[in-house]
């Protein structure tokens, strides 16, 4: 298969404070990739990097063969890398409706947007993340009203939208109800195949559910990478991530 | 060109008085404070009005302007700025309308105006203050030419700068105003009445204006309006020296104000502010958060 | 009827009555002389919509409008001042402003080109048209430049107003030294009248009040429809989260360069109708008061709605010359504009434009509880 996100030798440097420290990795196209690590391993500093909110020091970051090693944020989401933030990132003071219309953006620029309306592709788009995402009940509603859960949605649903070839899911979970994830894990695993996603996530029980391959990052560096099974066996791993006590 | 120092040294000092309360209030609170110049309007009208009804010499208007201007920073706190604090640009349209209502106030004599009342010192004409006359005489040291008024205010905003440095970095109170510059709910979380401090805080630098204007009226006519263009100097200073630092501060107003004193010898006075504007943009443009700012808030 | 057809009803039935209102006025009102201060305050509704489009939409507060009103008010008024009697009757070939004659220097030609150090610059604006142009490509250049290093750099939220703030007063002191070509503090005063197809617009004419009335219809409606658009509600976007928009894709800069520049090319466009009603151009049109005084407007209006924010700078400007028949109402006034204003912040964040839905919203509610009512007493008796 493939390769969709090639990160290089990625490497940023703090002031001499290394978070990211000669970071590689491949993902292939349609994969679902979880990358762990204990707290302070590098992994959201690892989304900045791959999707240019910070801009990396050496190392690079190819997307189909292509590189977008430090572009602008903007350039490197039109060629394909979509983000979500731990934070639920969404438009606060427009509907939920409007949000998704703002994640139609395959032609991005000022004066092809002076037009009222969309095309009709692009609307039935639309309805197809609403069903998928669940938020017909609040398509009128502010996002900035609506429960933790129905905004990570949303944001999950923007990316969707947006049609990002690569998606970026930086805990998704967090701060959600057993039922909310387990509707969010439903989410991402519709997702695999159609999209590439590389999901940062602490919740194990979550991991499990959604899991293939796993990178395991440590001190801003790759410590293993292999199916979920042999990784929870990984001597190196253990030590380094889950402690003696094993996983919980 | 020592002479070329003193003028731009006096020039700075001025900016540093008005820009010192604005830095507490805005550093330390987040409030741009419109008002501030009318505040220091208001000082200038309690030296006046001290001379003439008190009978007080400048000495003696110096505190009290400072208490009066501190109690009116102390209710405009209570009545409308404790409601916007986070609203950064709503304090500032909202202590725009304050300033508006203070200017009218004193013009309109509190309102007795229309009743034919008039009270002497007040109302939309100019008012002076008389400055002790050992402060006039220019005198020289080693042949420099010293104008004794304006070294006056430089001693008087070198210590009062000295004072805020004490107040802020050497006191308990001055650690629970820093602890709320950098964040507001940790303080308190911390069992800082956030409340109180800030209501202090903002009295404290509104007396400072006070201060100012009873310096200003020294050697400026006093009028309702006289406040309202220092204020916009007082913030250029504050932000280019960096929100929430007093050095930044001090620095700020000794280089903006050694930029106006050069070019307007260089050219004239309208082009060298039009310079310290240009620089100030400058500045801005490059670093947004000032010369000497630290690091998030 | 829903609660949100209610509400576009509503809107676009504000819209038409207020078009309406303005075009057809003067069938009403035939005191010229007050039909050219609504004029001048159909102006001041435009440089409202301006701000809102700037500050309600985009959510950058431009405290230095009043630069762009200014330019775009200098640039006609100099051609309008070549046309006037007092500068044709130099005994010249060109036409010269008498204040530069006050202001040559002993023994100078007495020609455009050289009369004044920088004369020269006035020489284009002989024709009328050059000015007109200008009032609009000079206010639009200097945004364009001014948002392009501003938004590229990501000077964001207040600092924005700072930046916008320095440069209107920068450009104050810079007209008023340029004495010899500016006429300085006194500004451009005496002015010839517009004339098209040899039809002169004299201000208190009938027709030089359709040349404002129509213009803000127009930038109304333009104004509007650019907000719909989907460009619009990306702008919107931008305003609520740059980053999230960012990651969508879009270039944040350019949404804002774009806006802001839109929004500077109807002040500079007012600041040429104002000089048509109003026959002068002055450095106060670059005072701070001024540039903030748009604002209150525009808040007390509604910040977020470009009808609202018209008609608050409409109606304020409207009470304020009813009240300023004598001294001391105008005095008084301005005490009560102030209480207005921290009023309206603390109270009112949305201006007459929020009280106004919220009173739609009001009545939706209560006629949908009556509707409930009716439909439960006609439910069969149990």
């Amino acid at each position: 298969m493939a390769a969709a996100l090639t990160i290089d030798g990625l490497e940023v440097d703090f002031g001499g404070f290394k978070a990211v420290d000669g970071m590689t990795t491949v993902i292939d196209e349609g994969e679902l990739r979880v990358v762990l690590g204990p707290n302070g391993a590098g992994k959201t500093t690892l989304m900045d990097l791959v999707s240019g909110k910070t801009p990396s020091t050496a190392g690079e970051v190819r997307l189909f063969g292509k590189e977008i090693t430090n572009w602008p944020e903007h350039q490197i989401a039109r060629a394909g890398v979509g983000r979500k933030f731990q934070i639920p990132s969404v438009f606060r003071d427009l509907t939920v409706r409007d949000n998704l219309n703002v994640a139609v953006s395959h032609e991005p620029r000022v004066f092809r947007n002076l037009r009222l309306g969309m095309a009709a592709a692009d609307r039935s788009r639309i309805d197809e993340v609403i069903a998928l995402t669940g938020l017909e009940p609040v398509l009128d509603t502010i996002a900035g009203d609506l429960s933790h859960g129905q905004m990570q949605w949303l944001e999950l649903g923007m990316l969707i939208t947006q049609q990002a070839r690569v998606i970026l899911l930086d805990e998704p979970t967090a701060g959600m109800t057993q039922a909310e994830t387990a509707k969010t894990a439903d989410i991402i695993l519709r997702l695999k195949g159609a999209h590439t996603i590389l999901v940062v996530e602490h919740d194990m029980a979550f991991v499990r559910k959604i899991a293939e391959r796993v990178t395991v990052m440590h001190m801003g560096k790759l410590l293993a990478e292999g199916p979920m099974a042999r990784i929870e066996q990984d001597p190196a791993v253990r030590e380094a991530y889950l402690g003696s006590g094993g996983v919980h | 060109m020592s002479e070329i120092l003193f003028i731009g040294l006096s020039l700075s000092s001025i900016l540093l008085l008005i820009a010192l309360g604005l830095s507490i209030t805005y550093g330390a609170m987040g409030v741009i404070n419109m008002a501030h110049g009318e505040l220091v309007m208001i000082g200038a009208y309690t030296a006046v009005l001290s001379g003439i009804y008190l009978n007080l010499n400048l000495f003696f208007a110096l505190p009290l302007a400072f208490v009066v201007s501190a109690l009116v920073g102390l209710g405009l706190e209570k009545l409308v700025i404790r409601r916007l604090y986070g609203r950064i640009i709503d304090t500032l349209l909202a202590t725009w309308g304050v300033a508006i209502i203070l200017q009218q106030l004193i013009r309109l004599e509190f309102g007795l105006s229309f009743f034919g009342i008039h009270i002497e010192g007040l109302g939309p004409g100019l008012q002076n203050m008389d400055v002790p006359a050992f402060l006039t005489q220019p005198f020289e040291i080693a042949g420099i030419p010293i104008q004794p008024y304006r070294s006056f205010i430089i001693v008087v905003t070198l210590l009062l700068t000295l004072l805020t440095w004490f107040l802020m970095y050497r006191t308990s109170i001055g650690t629970q105003v820093r602890a709320i510059m950098r964040n507001p709910q940790i303080a308190a979380a911390c069992g800082i009445d956030v409340r109180r401090v800030s209501a202090f805080t903002f009295a404290y630098g509104s007396g400072l204006a006070g201060i100012a204007g009873v310096l200003l009226a020294g050697f400026k006519t006093v009028m309702p309006d006289m406040g309202a263009s220092t204020v916009v100097d007082g913030f250029l200073v504050v932000v280019v020296g960096g929100v929430g630092s007093l050095l930044g501060t001090v620095l700020a107003s000794a280089l903006l104000g050694q930029i106006n004193g050069v070019f307007a010898i260089l050219t004239n006075d309208i082009l060298a502010r039009a310079v310290v504007f240009g620089v100030v943009i400058a500045i801005i443009l490059w670093r947004p958060r000032g010369l000497f700012a630290f690091k998030s808030r | 009827m829903t609660r949100t057809k209610l509400f576009k009803y509503g809107d676009w039935g504000i819209y038409i009555l207020f078009i309406v209102i303005v075009l057809g006025l003067p069938l009403v009102m035939t005191d010229v002389f007050w039909l050219n201060r609504i004029a001048k305050y159909l102006v001041y509704g435009m440089l409202g919509i301006a701000i809102a489009l700037s500050w309600g939409y985009a959510g950058i507060l431009n405290l230095g409008q009043g630069l762009f009103f200014g330019l775009g008010a200098y640039m006609v008024a100099m051609s309008l001042k070549l046309q006037s009697y007092t500068s044709l009757q130099q005994g010249s070939d060109t036409p010269v402003p008498d204040f530069m004659l006050w202001n040559a220097e002993p023994g100078a030609p007495t020609e455009l080109c050289c009369i004044t150090s920088g004369s020269w610059l006035w020489l284009p604006f002989q024709a009328q048209w050059f000015g007109m142009v200008m009032a609009i490509v000079l206010p639009v250049i200097l945004a364009l430049v001014l948002s392009s290093a501003i938004f590229r750099l990501r000077v964001s939220g207040v600092y924005v107003a700072i930046i916008t703030l320095a440069l209107v007063l920068l450009v104050r002191l810079l007209i008023i030294d340029a004495q010899p070509i500016t006429n300085g503090f006194n500004g451009l005063t005496d002015l010839g009248w517009l004339t098209i197809g040899g039809f002169e617009f004299d201000p208190y004419l009938v027709s030089t009040y359709y040349i404002v009335a129509v213009s803000i219809c127009v930038v109304l409606l333009a104004t509007r429809w650019l907000v719909s658009t989907r460009a619009g509600l990306i702008l919107q976007s931008t305003r609520d989260d740059p980053n999230r928009s960012r990651y969508l894709g879009y270039d944040v800069a350019a949404y804002q360069v774009f806006f802001f520049t839109v929004s500077a090319g109807i002040a500079g466009f007012a600041g040429m109708l104002y000089v048509i009603a109003a026959e002068f151009a002055s450095p106060s049109f670059l005072d701070i008061t001024f540039s903030i005084s748009m604002v209150v407007w525009a808040a007390v209006g509604g910040r977020s709605s470009l009808i609202g924010a018209a008609i608050g700078a409409i109606l304020i400007n409207t009470i304020e010359a009813t009240a300023s028949e004598t001294e001391m109402f105008r005095e008084a006034w301005k005490l009560i504009i102030g209480v207005i204003f921290v009023a309206v912040v603390l109270y009112m964040p949305r201006g007459l434009a929020g009280l106004a839905r919220d009173a739609v919203g009001l009545f939706a509610q209560t006629r949908d509880s009556g509707k409930t009512r009716t439909a439960r007493s006609g439910a069969p008796a149990e």
